[in-house]
């Protein structure tokens, strides 16, 4: 077993007479903030994971420790770090999939005694009894991904459509009744809806700019420009000062195009 | 009582702002009723003290603002008026002022100068008059008589300086100094006048003189060369480098010969007179006719008989006059740029100093102009007055009659202080036509306040090959020996005293100014300054080589008719018609019913490539008709690279089964406007759909085949297998819908109903219109008449709900990210940056096809999409296409494409932000407001940045980024254009007769890769675009196999490669079919051991010592993986060119493919249409030996 800064290497393999493999640093996940979903004393965490590692390649291989509840990934080791990395996937008909980096893995046991055991793996073997790579590459890949997820089936997906659609017909209907019955809360607090008697504006930052624009200009005093002497020597001296920063920048631009030889013309 | 009293006080004190004395008394006061205050009534004194201190402070902080800003000076005041009248912004000024600083010459020069020529002249007053004995030096200049004999007579008059050296305007990095010795009048007797008797004393005074410098001892460490003044043999001059330290071979000093303007008798070099006769070159003449004129000649002698008194004019204008002096030089840097200066024919300096002297005497340009007024002044002068009637700058007046005398034998003329010498005697009529357009445009380009003009004039090199649109070159010794013979006047033979290049550029000019007419706009001849050789070797015979530029009109340069008169109404007309165009000339009858003589140079069915080139098969023609001038005896340069985006000929275009009309040699440009008519048939039918729930706003297209950018030939090949659409390309469409409340607020759901909008499309296509379609997660994909779209749906909720957040306080907003970006882009913004890139291209003609060379040579290259995005290529093709580089607008694809990588040459990518104005919607406060921020915030843009006036508040980071490209690739491309220039600058400029070869460009060298993969071939169709081979290996067989529409799984690996690796390792391929994937690795420290870090452990492995670092291996093992089923093997670039060399013929993929794998390859699903084109000869050598490359890592 080899060890570096606390984290068991072992060498990840594509095919059974790999060389030149990567390695892969584990050890037991720990953090001083719990983390529901990286439970402590059931998570294992990996360094280096080649982009192409698939959760399924991962669950097959860690499988043989003990049963697993989840497999995630980061870019990094964080908090907020896992939730970056599948920001947009889950989303219905798009096309957003996870970054294709060198990543980490988070692999949550159902039980303790399986870290132990995953740990004591000489090698992780990303292929199967026959010697072949579990890992989906090559044509196989990119044909699979042509006809599941390039190519539509319109009928599946219309039915899909609608089935979605019913959900978030079910949800705004649901919204809509709470905004409606507008009843206090525990703590006494009445949400205010736009519908109804006593209801509220919008709460868009382009609307609450233009009602504090209007109590702005409410309050501005009205004055008279350049009426007074003062007034009118203020304004052309303002003018002196703009006309000489303006200079002043140019003459900057001057010496920043100077640095670039701009000036020889041959 | 005392309480009211206290009352009062504060009263008094508000109202009295009168003296301080009066405060500070009434302070005191209240300070004593204050003191009284204190004892029954505590609480009232505290709140009088923070009152009183508020005003004083805000009088004294206003006092203070005013201190800060300093009242300007008068100088001040005066300065910022003149800039405000003449520079329009300070900008221009300070940059003139800067450019005049570099231009100015050291006071090491200027020592030398003066301390040569007092040395120079105290060797002229020792030298004695003598018999010239057998001499070792070659005298420059073909005589009529052994140079013994000759008498040479000591000068009179000191040497003096003429020209810039006089002037003070001498221009760098090499100063020519030039110097003036007189010959005495004894040495010229009265009958030297006549048959170049004059030339030759020239001639041999100089070679006297010459000879004499080489024994002094001063001179004894000078190189000695002789060299033609403005490539003209009648004027030799020497050119003397001195060598020491001072100067360091910058300088050059060229010593004329002239003579006293008294040697002969007034009147003997007016333009109508004859001094050359027939005689003297063995011809016959009838006594009865007059004499022909000679005034080209007598203007050549002229120019030295009057060169003293003119300079001696020249300097009393410029001496001690800085402002004409820095005018004068603003002026010759804007002639040297546009090299109009260059040659027999050239504009020289010399003429616009005299011309500034002209508008001071006219009083136009005023004593104390400043440089830039003198420089704009003569600008529009030169734009706005009409030198071919005659203008004088004659002391003594001349008659109008005569000014119109003098003006009849000259194209140009411009009589100088004398009033005998005409300065613009050689100056052909389109040249100096050509300095008038070119100083119009700086005129206009000063005019345009959105512009930095600076740059356009002063600063960028134009090189006058890269202006015109086509270029003809005879260099065929016996040719031009055959036309001077057999074609030239005789009268311009004696005119130009037997010289060729004057009587060859005359008798082409006018047999193609004829032949053309309204077709080209400008005929100019392009010259090299003739190279010096030393003194003791025989002049070279110049004149046997002739260049010619044409700048086409386009509005009539391809049309495919010549109509001549009709032959019933004017006989005459039509001989003549028919004697000029010979054999080719037919009687046609014509569709309004009028017969006359015509000839065909095409179709109007004819593609744009073909019609491009109609003005080379007439002025072909014409060379054979009537100089009897075999095509391959000359080159004429129009298209040739125009077949790098030619349909391959190993494609068989009759297999097709389609009803449009397609040749084999039609290419990208001509197949554009059968996919636009579909789409056109298309969008008609998306509109006429029946019982849509909504209405379809707009469609637009925004593939660049719609503004015909598309550098890949698009054949209507797709088709329906087996429910799946087989294409080799896509174009895509946008489709915005109209508005409607019912949208959902949820990004899933309204993405659900925008697929379910789609697929309803689709059923309507195919209920209504009878298409197939499938439904793909990118959108709705149609065939229709062969062709392939992918229709998607554009809707501003969409964009909406990408950018919405919602803040800590509850409030919504709405902020940009990458997704919002991304999706703004490429459904609101491509479409109207298509629809502007398609409307100038309709304006100008060759944008397009500009932009198809421009695409192939990048990835030919093998730079990709991902390394340099395809937009950038149109935006800043479309960028020289708007800015106004040069008076004519460019006409050919071939200049566009040299016009390109010029930019991408020079270019100062750091500091500029490319601009493209499309319809003029940008204010010039938003300009200039954009500009200062791009250089206040340069690191927040991309190493390339370009923006258009679609481009809103994402201006500049939209079409690059900082990967794509990133610096290094910018870099890369800069060199390889710089490299690519000076191929075709080298071809275009030498005699000899062949252009660059379309594959010594557009083939990548195969130097600087670490690796390379190749593909399988049948894995990877070819391009349908002319193959120009790889830099790897030799030529294959070729796989026009037709993918499945929307599966490019090369370009997708390569991007995965380049996501997780590129760190690593740089990935090139060429993305219009090539094979083969190039590597090259990062710098070496990449790959060095490092300390162990939890966040820098990508792809490391541990290497002892508690320390990781990335194996080359092991990342070559995951490209494997990735490619797997992809890649053939991989090699080094050793080993590739090894192979070539052993093996000449192609590799046979089939033995290849055995060796790989074991078990049977699986069965193919799509149809093989392999060509049975033919197998390419073996290659020469490739002439690009490249090292570029290696400066990636």
């Amino acid at each position: 077993m080899v060890e570096l800064e606390g984290y068991v290497v072992v060498p990840l393999r594509t095919t059974p007479k790999a060389q030149h493999c990567h390695s892969i640093y584990m050890r037991e996940h720990f953090i001083r903030l719990m983390d529901p979903n990286k439970p402590k004393g059931r998570t294992l965490f990996l360094l280096n994971v080649p982009p192409y590692v698939t959760e399924d390649s991962l669950r097959t291989v860690f499988g043989r420790a003990g049963s697993i509840e989840a497999v995630e990934f980061a870019a990094k080791p964080g908090k907020e770090e896992t939730i970056k990395w599948y920001e947009g996937t889950g989303e219905p008909f798009s096309n957003t999939r996870p970054p294709f980096v060198f990543k980490v893995a988070y692999i949550v046991f159902e039980k303790n005694s399986s870290i132990g055991k995953a740990l004591a793996l000489k090698s992780i073997d990303l292929f199967n009894s026959s010697g072949e790579c579990i890992v989906k590459t090559g044509m196989e890949l990119w044909h699979e991904e042509y006809d599941c997820n390039y190519l539509l089936d319109a009928q599946k997906t219309k039915l899909q459509i609608s089935k979605y659609m019913a959900g978030y017909d079910k949800r705004e209907r649901a919204a809509a009744q709470a905004a409606k019955t507008g009843e206090a809360d525990a703590d006494g607090w009445v949400t205010v809806g736009k519908e109804g008697r006593n209801a509220g504006f919008e709460q868009k930052a382009s609307v609450i700019g233009r009602l504090e624009e209007k109590v702005a200009k409410g309050n501005k005093t009205k004055e008279l420009k350049n009426f007074y002497t003062f007034q009118i020597r203020e304004s052309k001296m303002q003018n002196i000062v703009e006309m000489r920063k303006k200079f002043e920048e140019e003459k900057r631009k001057i010496g920043l195009l100077k640095q670039s030889r701009r000036f020889k013309p041959f | 009582m005392r309480f009211v009293q206290g009352n009062i006080m504060p009263g008094k004190l508000v109202g009295s702002p009168k003296g301080a004395a009066r405060t500070g008394t009434q302070a005191i006061a209240h300070a004593g009723d204050h003191s009284d205050l204190d004892e029954p009534k505590p609480k009232i004194a505290k709140s009088d003290p923070p009152s009183t201190a508020i005003p004083k402070k805000n009088n004294f902080k206003q006092r203070e603002g005013t201190k800060n800003v300093k009242p300007p000076t008068l100088e001040e005041m005066k300065e910022l008026r003149d800039t405000q009248n003449l520079f329009h912004s300070n900008l221009f000024k300070l940059q003139v002022k800067e450019m005049l600083e570099e231009l100015q010459l050291k006071q090491k020069y200027t020592d030398f100068i003066e301390n040569w020529l007092e040395s120079f002249t105290a060797f002229t007053r020792q030298l004695k008059d003598g018999l010239m004995e057998r001499t070792h030096l070659e005298v420059p200049m073909k005589l009529s008589e052994k140079p013994t004999g000759f008498v040479f007579s000591k000068p009179t008059r000191e040497p003096y300086l003429i020209g810039a050296a006089a002037t003070g305007t001498l221009l760098g990095p090499k100063i020519v100094v030039d110097v003036a010795l007189e010959m005495p009048k004894e040495s010229l007797h009265k009958e030297d006048y006549l048959n170049l008797r004059y030339d030759q004393k020239r001639a041999l005074y100089l070679t006297y003189v010459t000879e004499r410098m080489m024994e002094s001892p001063d001179y004894a460490e000078d190189q000695f060369n002789f060299n033609y003044y403005a490539n003209n043999p009648l004027k030799p001059v020497l050119e003397l480098i001195p060598v020491t330290k001072q100067v360091n071979k910058h300088l050059q000093v060229r010593l004329f010969i002239t003579a006293p303007l008294s040697s002969f008798k007034p009147g003997r070099f007016v333009p109508w007179n004859n001094n050359i006769r027939p005689s003297f070159y063995g011809d016959e003449w009838d006594e009865k006719d007059p004499l022909p004129s000679t005034q080209h000649y007598n203007a050549n002698v002229l120019f030295d008989l009057t060169l003293s008194e003119n300079q001696a004019q020249l300097d009393k204008a410029f001496k001690s006059r800085r402002n004409f002096q820095d005018g004068l030089l603003l002026l010759k840097v804007w002639l040297r740029q546009r090299q109009l200066d260059i040659g027999y024919s050239g504009f020289g300096a010399h003429i616009l100093a005299a011309f500034i002297v002209y508008l001071n005497t006219q009083r136009i340009l005023h004593q104390s102009s400043s440089s830039y007024q003198v420089a704009r002044t003569v600008w529009n002068q030169l734009a706005n007055t009409d030198w071919t009637k005659g203008i004088s700058l004659s002391v003594a007046p001349i008659q109008t009659e005569e000014l119109n005398k003098f003006a009849e034998h000259y194209d140009v003329c411009f009589i100088d202080f004398t009033g005998q010498h005409n300065l613009c005697a050689n100056i052909p009529l389109y040249l100096y036509q050509r300095v008038r357009e070119e100083a119009k445009l700086a005129v206009e380009l000063l005019n345009d306040m959105k512009l930095n003009s600076f740059p356009l004039i002063f600063m960028q090199k134009c090189p006058l090959y890269s202006r015109v649109d086509n270029i003809l070159k005879i260099s065929n010794y016996s040719c031009i020996n055959q036309m001077l013979t057999l074609h030239s006047h005789p009268r311009i033979k004696y005119d130009f005293a037997n010289y060729g290049y004057p009587q060859l550029l005359h008798l082409l000019t006018e047999l193609l100014k004829k032949g053309l007419a309204e077709r080209v706009h400008s005929i100019l001849p392009l010259e090299t300054a003739t190279a010096a050789w030393p003194v003791e070797k025989k002049a070279p015979v110049i004149g046997k080589y002739i260049q010619l530029g044409l700048i086409l009109q386009p509005e009539h340069a391809y049309q495919v008719l010549n109509k001549g008169p009709a032959a019933n109404d004017d006989h005459e007309g039509a001989e003549e018609f028919r004697r000029f165009w010979g054999e080719k000339s037919n009687l046609r009858r014509f569709q309004d019913g009028s017969i006359t003589e015509a000839v065909v140079w095409g179709t109007a069915q004819d593609s744009p490539a073909k019609k491009r080139l109609i003005v080379r098969q007439i002025v072909l023609h014409l060379l054979e008709h009537h100089l009897q001038l075999d095509s391959k005896e000359v080159q004429y340069i129009g298209g040739e690279l125009d077949q790098v985006y030619q349909l391959s000929p190993w494609f068989k275009v009759n297999k097709l089964k389609t009803k449009l009309p397609l040749g084999q040699d039609t290419d990208a440009e001509a197949l554009s406007p059968h996919v636009i008519r579909c789409y056109d048939e298309l969008a008609r039918q998306l509109h006429g759909l029946n019982d849509l729930p909504l209405e379809i706003v707009s469609i637009s297209g925004v593939s660049p085949i719609f503004r015909y950018c598309e550098p890949q030939p698009v054949l209507p090949q797709a088709l329906l297998v087996e429910n799946r659409i087989l294409a080799s390309s896509i174009q895509r469409v946008v489709i915005q819908l109209g508005q409607s409340g019912k949208w959902p607020t949820e990004l899933g759901a309204l993405r659900a109903l925008k697929t379910a909008f789609l697929i309803e499309i689709g059923e309507k296509l195919e209920a209504q219109c009878r298409l197939h379609w499938v439904m793909s997660a990118d959108g709705l994909l149609v065939l229709k008449q062969g062709y392939c779209f992918l229709i998607e749906l554009a809707h501003n909720k969409e964009l909406a709900l990408l950018k919405q957040e919602v803040t800590e306080r509850g409030i919504t907003t709405y902020i940009d990210n990458a997704a919002s970006r991304s999706l703004e882009r490429q459904h609101y913004i491509l479409p109207k940056v298509s629809g502007a890139l398609h409307s100038l291209h309709q304006t100008y003609s060759a944008f397009g096809s500009t932009v198809l060379l421009a695409k192939r040579w990048l990835a030919t290259q093998l730079l990709d999409d991902g390394l340099w995005p395809d937009m950038a290529t149109e935006l800043l093709v479309a960028h020289l296409f708007q800015q106004r580089y040069a008076p004519q607008s460019i006409a050919a694809p071939q200049t566009g494409f040299i016009r390109f990588l010029q930019l991408l040459s020079h270019s100062d990518f750091n500091g500029e932000l490319f601009l493209l104005n499309f319809n003029n919607s940008w204010q010039e406060q938003q300009i200039a407001d954009l500009e200062h921020n791009y250089r206040s915030n340069r690191q927040s843009y991309p190493p390339l940045a370009v923006a258009t006036s679609y481009d809103m508040q994402h201006a500049g980071r939209l079409w690059t980024s900082d990967q794509s490209p990133s610096q290094r690739v910018l870099g890369h491309v800069t060199r390889l254009a710089r490299h690519a220039l000076e191929i075709i600058e080298t071809s275009l400029m030498s005699k000899d007769l062949r252009f660059v070869r379309p594959a010594q460009l557009f083939r990548a060298s195969n130097e600087g890769y670490d690796l390379v993969i190749q593909f399988k071939p049948d894995l990877v169709p070819n391009s349908l675009s002319y193959d120009l081979g790889s830099p790897f290996v030799s030529f294959s067989q070729p796989n026009f196999s037709l993918p499945r529409a929307g599966s490019d799984y090369i370009a997708r690996i390569v991007g995965l490669l380049r996501s997780a690796y590129s760190d690593f390792a740089a990935f090139f391929y060429n993305p219009h079919g090539g094979k083969e994937l190039g590597i090259v690795w990062r710098p070496p420290t990449e790959f060095a051991a490092k300390p162990f870090k939890v966040t820098e452990l990508q792809a490391c492995s541990p290497c002892g010592n508690k320390k990781v670092q990335v194996l080359k291996e092991t990342l070559l093992e995951d490209f494997k993986l990735l490619l797997k089923d992809f890649y053939l093997r991989i090699a080094t670039p050793e080993e590739l060119k090894r192979e070539q060399r052993e093996h000449q013929k192609p590799m046979r993929y089939f033995d290849a493919n055995k060796a790989e794998e074991e078990s049977k390859p699986k069965p193919k699903k799509h149809r093989q249409r392999k060509g049975t084109g033919k197998k390419a000869l073996p290659k020469r050598k490739r002439l690009i030996k490249s090292s570029t490359l290696k400066v990636l890592k």
